[in-house]
């Protein structure tokens, strides 16, 4: 079996800010209860126009499984490493809570979960991705924005969008290289 | 009552023990409510602006001590004459402040206990801040080395201790200016600026607190200062003049590219300071308080006295405490996702909370503590080369 390469591919047109992918990956991961506690979120992008004629975007974000990674860089323990797929984890017990990370990622993809005693951020469900099903925030969505799949394999979905479709990262000048593709 | 009384003779250090001893209690009050309630309540620090005033505070303290022992190293180590007479007071109070530092910043950390068992037994030697850790730790043993040696009043060790001192404060205080500037996603703190620019602020720092030390000195005491001590005092004057020079050109060329054709979020971070939410504690407390009018005191020939010079330390070691305050939360006050900021600017909003006030007056008491301590048990004149 080759090495996987997990990735997520969104199509923002989609999205229609319900955040049910926010509710169901709080309720997954047992995310405390606060404004600021968050593993994914949905952006709002400016309002364009006057009314009535209006637009906005939506972009669902969360943490991008970077393929160069600031954070597990600049942890001092070691607590920030790279797991199966490319899933950036964090080891709970070896976090002295010094926060580098948090001000490391581009992408304020990370906040101090204090019932966990540790930093926390995603992790593409790891948990799930192992017994076979997809993430969360996937899963529950209304409108499919978000496709999960092994960028490895190239008859996944997600290979298959990434060549027929063209896409952006965010911040790419971060030269993080992000796994998280939005659709153009 | 007895002991106290041993410590405390004159009736204005019992205003000065009581003052201190106040700011102690809140301290340690503010102390126990983070270890009750959390951080999370206790602090004022946020998913988006992680590090508040206790990590300025930290940063506060710790170029307090570099600056502290590359001042005093130029008398022991440098064969500056007229530094000799600090080299006791100056690496002592480079301990003491060091010490704070590290109180301030565990208060910060959610698990300090945690940091000393896995950044030995799991570091990680690509993170500036286990590096931190390290060369900081060094540099403390090498201090305390030092310290040593002038209070036994051996020469040679007072020069090899004195002299890997100071390499490993300028190793360790260039690296903590990379903490922030190796950091890519922090556009205000990136680059190679930091880590020089911390050596040059440690040393503005230096040269006040030493100037500070010897004349409160003597005021304490009621005695007037002798040619030796009134020597240096005019000599840190003049040399402190030429580091804050030095300092207002780093400050005008680091604004200058953060100006210069609206760099993204650069700009946004420095016009926070320039005409935003931290523009007072910018022009008032750095520009004015902790450079122009000392600087002007010192290059006036009439102000270039030990009472001017000791002004002059006051003020800029007042500056220097909102420089720290303000690059740390300038840095992080524009948001890396635009859309978690409310208001026009879009700027994110952070101010101490009562807690975080109460660790820092209780930490700048405690060292002030330790040191008044020291003044009156440790034999602080002399042990210097004759």
């Amino acid at each position: 079996m080759s090495k996987k390469r997990y990735a997520i591919v969104l199509d923002t047109r989609k999205c229609l800010d319900c955040k049910a992918c926010t509710v169901a990956c709080k309720a997954e991961n047992l995310v405390p209860l606060g404004t600021e506690n968050y593993r994914n979120w949905v952006s709002e992008g400016r309002l364009r126009g006057s009314y009535p004629r209006l637009g906005q975007e939506f972009a669902p974000g969360q943490c991008m499984q970077c393929g160069n990674t600031p954070c597990k860089r600049v942890c001092p323990t070691r607590a920030t490493g790279v797991g199966a797929g490319g899933i950036v984890t964090v080891e709970d017990k070896k976090c002295i809570g010094c926060k580098y990370c948090m001000t490391a990622c581009p992408y304020n993809a990370r906040y101090y979960n204090e019932e966990r005693g540790a930093v926390d951020k995603c992790t593409f469900c790891a948990h799930r991705i192992e017994q076979g099903r997809l993430p969360a925030c996937v899963e529950t969505c209304p409108t499919n924005v978000r496709t999960f799949g092994d960028l490895n394999d190239p008859d996944s979905e997600v290979s298959r969008l990434l060549v027929e479709r063209p896409y952006r990262v965010v911040k790419p000048e971060m030269g993080t290289k992000p796994f998280l593709f939005y659709l153009i | 009552m007895s002991a106290i009384a041993t410590v405390i003779r004159r009736p204005g250090e019992w205003a000065w023990f009581g003052v201190l001893a106040v700011a102690m209690l809140a301290g340690g009050a503010a102390v126990g409510y983070v270890f009750v309630a959390g951080h999370d309540h206790a602090l004022n620090v946020s998913r988006q602006i992680p590090w508040g005033i206790l990590i300025s505070t930290y940063v506060f303290f710790v170029v307090s001590s570099t600056g502290l022992c590359l001042v005093s190293s130029l008398g022991d180590v440098w064969g500056f004459k007229a530094f000799e007479v600090i080299g006791r007071r100056g690496h002592l109070l480079a301990i003491l402040t060091l010490l704070t530092g590290f109180g301030v910043m565990a208060m910060e950390l959610n698990h300090p206990f945690r940091m000393v068992l896995y950044a030995v037994i799991s570091p990680n030697f690509s993170s500036p801040i286990w590096w931190m850790g390290a060369l900081y730790g060094l540099y403390l043993v090498l201090l305390c080395g030092e310290f040593t040696a002038l209070m036994i009043g051996s020469r040679r060790m007072s020069f090899i201790f004195g002299l890997a001192g100071f390499v490993a404060a300028i190793s360790a205080h260039s690296n903590l200016g990379a903490v922030f500037g190796l950091l890519e996603a922090r556009h205000y703190w990136y680059g190679s600026f930091l880590p020089i620019y911390f050596i040059l602020s440690a040393l503005v720092s230096g040269g006040a607190l030493t100037a500070l030390i010897v004349y409160f000195n003597h005021k304490a005491r009621g005695i007037s200062l002798s040619p030796d001590y009134e020597r240096f005092m005019i000599t840190v004057g003049k040399l402190q003049a030429l580091f804050i020079g030095i300092l207002m050109f780093f400050i005008v060329w680091k604004m200058i590219p953060g100006l210069y054709g609206k760099p993204p979020e650069k700009y946004e971070a420095t016009m926070v300071l320039l005409a935003g939410p931290l523009a007072f504690n910018f022009w008032f407390f750095e520009v004015l308080i902790g450079m122009l009018i000392p600087f002007l005191l010192l290059i006036n020939r009439r102000t270039l006295t030990p009472f001017g010079v000791t002004i002059a330390g006051l003020l800029c070691t007042i500056g220097i405490f909102f420089m720290r305050y303000d690059l740390v939360i300038a840095g992080q006050m524009v948001p890396m996702r635009e859309s978690v900021a409310e208001g026009p600017a879009h700027l994110l909003e952070y101010f101490p909370s009562l807690a975080e006030f109460a660790i820092v007056a209780g930490a700048i008491a405690f060292c002030l503590f330790l040191y008044s301590l020291a003044e009156k048990f440790l034999p602080m004149e002399g042990g210097h080369r004759h």
